[in-house]
């Protein structure tokens, strides 16, 4: 299996001039390509931080971040970018969908940005929105939406760019338990069936459920590194 | 660009009620400077014209000594041969000469100090607007001897009617006095009560009779097709009669073209100022939507849409705000300069005296020129652009991974 991302005693310490706090201290794992991750613990056990460094939002003040080969701890903000445009796809948890913007439009927004042609934008965002069940909701406005439906109109924009993996930073944490299980098969189908890379920082039971590897963050260091290999 | 264009567009609407506000408030802002600045540009301009069609025209000729000695004796003498030239030139629409000479007017009850002019009736009709300014009696011609045509304002002044018998005295060729009797065939006004105390106007063979020549000219006044022309027209007749004084409007009367200048300046001015004002209702309307919308910005951002693009979005949506406002407040200022230009404001209730006396008729027909909306949409872009810059570099200081954890 191929290796999408590398940690290397990876280390981020805030305010380090007054209060040094090592919000994750010294993690170094790696991620192995379709893996569906669950990072847990408990609040300020830095899963957040995790997820921010490897996905390029954040810069570590010590170790590596290494993705696919490249080395982001050290890139220029200007190609992260670009570097995070084409490679992550990123699901947050309060959606966070362009509220302007119909379905369709917010889910080929990304691929805009990476200069694709109209039709193959179009036909992207249709293809989607179809995969997560919301094909009959292509021109609706997120207003328009459900809660769990704008986190599935969220999904297929992460997924629209093709990205080497997906960040969901507690993705169920705003839905009722329907709209959850909903969200997790459609994800946990599209993990398997496209064989995308879920890295999902969670508190959720029910996500921990469904990971086939559980890492445990306490104090900002991986307390436990489990697999549940036999787990569908 | 489009979707930038789209978003930018639709974010404007997100809170709708701020941004119609801040519409209205760049609309009237706009509407208010372009009315003051066609209200101004009316002014002059009735200004300008009234001082080029009563007074000034757009050239005039003397003899140079004429202009520090004010004696008849220097006159133009080739006054035939430059008629001649004038008559032929196709830029001229119409020209005077005159013969002028300081004196003084006498009636029963007061004497005061006035300025001759001996006028063809005819040349002085086509080239300046002597004759429609009549108020009462006829403008003088051949049906009696000496008549003389005297401003309203000498009129009441010196208690004279239509038919008023006047006496006019003044220097002759020969620096002798000389005296003559007229009757007051016609009194005029112009919005320039000041000149129409200091000018009559008599008969210009009648006058060269009583100064003791048989024709001459002192001045000449030269109307052409366009006041734009008075410089290149000035330097060709200095090359053909190098003896001659020849003074277009702009060095007769300096104070008009500094008056235009002026205007424009003032114009801008007054537009820089509204604009400054909007410009901090802009800012904090801009400031209030980079906040309300941290959390998405963020996200943008986490994406991978890059700061050039984040900026470019705020700058679109500060220029269509702007641009809305002011495209609504140039057609309120289009249509009210429209009207208003039309049927004119008339002041006559607020100050009627007082403009008359700096040479300004009471009733303003606003004048809004083409080039005012250039410079209108020229000064919005710059003012969204300038009032973008903040509320953008707050944007692009955003970190992506604290914007997205907002609340």
């Amino acid at each position: 299996m191929k290796t999408v991302i590398e940690t290397k005693d990876l280390t981020k310490i805030y305010n380090s001039s007054v209060a040094p706090v090592k919000a994750v201290n010294k993690v170094s794992l790696d991620f192995v390509e379709g893996e569906f991750t669950a990072i847990v613990g408990p609040s300020g056990s830095g899963k957040n931080t995790f997820l921010n460094l490897i996905g390029g939002l954040d810069k570590p003040t010590e170790g590596q971040v290494i993705i696919d080969d490249t080395d982001i701890s050290g890139m220029k903000e200007s190609k992260l970018f670009d570097f995070r445009l084409k490679n992550i796809g990123f699901v947050f948890q309060s959606y966070n969908l362009i509220p302007v913007l119909t379905a369709k439009e917010n889910v080929s927004f990304i691929m805009l940005l990476q200069k694709e042609s109209k039709a193959k934008m179009e036909k992207r965002a249709v293809e989607m929105l179809e995969q997560v069940g919301l094909s009959e909701k292509l021109n609706s406005r997120p207003g328009q939406l459900s809660g769990g439906q704008q986190q599935r109109v969220a999904v297929a924009r992460a997924l629209a760019s093709k990205p080497k993996f997906v960040l969901a930073d507690e993705p169920t944490a705003n839905l009722d338990t329907e709209s959850a299980f909903n969200l997790l098969d459609i994800m946990s189908r599209l993990n398997k069936e496209e064989n995308i890379t879920l890295i999902f920082s969670t508190h959720d039971q029910r996500v921990i459920d469904r990971a086939r590897r559980v890492i445990t963050l306490v104090d900002g260091a991986v307390s436990k590194d489990e697999k549940f290999e036999s787990r569908k | 660009m489009r979707m930038l264009l789209k978003i930018s567009w639709l974010n404007l609407w997100r809170n709708r009620q701020r941004s119609i506000v801040m519409i209205i408030a760049v609309m009237v802002g706009l509407w208010g400077g372009i009315f003051a600045a066609s209200f101004m540009f009316g002014l002059l301009d009735q200004r300008f014209k009234s001082s080029i069609e009563q007074q000034v025209s757009h050239l005039q000729i003397h003899h140079p000594e004429f202009l520090k000695d004010y004696n008849v004796k220097y006159y133009i003498e080739r006054f035939d041969e430059l008629y001649k030239n004038l008559s032929e030139d196709d830029d001229v629409i119409a020209f005077s000469g005159r013969t002028k000479v300081n004196g003084m007017l006498r009636t029963a009850t007061l004497t005061t100090g006035v300025n001759i002019m001996g006028i063809n009736p005819e040349m002085e009709a086509n080239t300046t607007s002597l004759n429609k300014n009549i108020v009462e009696g006829d403008y003088p011609d051949d049906s009696f001897r000496n008549p003389v045509l005297i401003g309203k304002s000498l009129a009441d002044k010196v208690k004279a009617q239509i038919g008023s018998r006047i006496v006019l005295t003044f220097q002759d060729s020969e620096r002798e006095l000389a005296a003559a009797s007229f009757r007051v065939s016609g009194i005029y006004q112009t919005a320039a009560t000041g000149w129409d105390e200091m000018h009559v106007f008599v008969l210009q063979d009648e006058l060269n009779e009583l100064l003791g020549y048989e024709k001459i000219v002192n001045e000449v006044g030269i109307l052409t097709d366009d006041h734009e022309k008075s410089d290149a027209f000035a330097e060709r007749y200095k090359d053909r009669y190098p003896e001659l004084e020849i003074r277009t409007w702009s060095e007769i009367s300096p104070e008009l073209a500094y008056m235009q200048e002026m205007a424009s300046m003032m114009y801008v001015i007054i537009l820089t100022i509204i604009l400054m004002a909007l410009a901090f209702g802009l800012l904090n309307t801009m400031l209030m939507a980079v906040i309300e919308r941290i959390k998405e910005l963020g996200m943008l951002m986490a994406i991978g849409m890059n700061k050039k693009r984040i900026f470019i979005m705020i700058l679109l949506e500060t220029t269509f705000l702007t641009l809305t406002g002011a495209f609504l407040g140039m057609i309120v200022g289009y249509f009210s300069v429209a009207f208003l230009g039309k049927n004119g404001i008339d002041l006559t209730a607020v100050g009627a005296e007082s403009l008359s006396e700096y040479g300004f008729d009471p009733i303003i027909y606003p004048v809004l020129e083409p080039y005012v909306f250039v410079v209108i949409t020229i000064l919005v872009i710059l003012t969204a652009v300038f009032t973008s810059i903040f509320p953008a570099l707050k944007a692009l200081r955003l970190k992506p991974a604290e914007a997205v954890q907002a609340e």
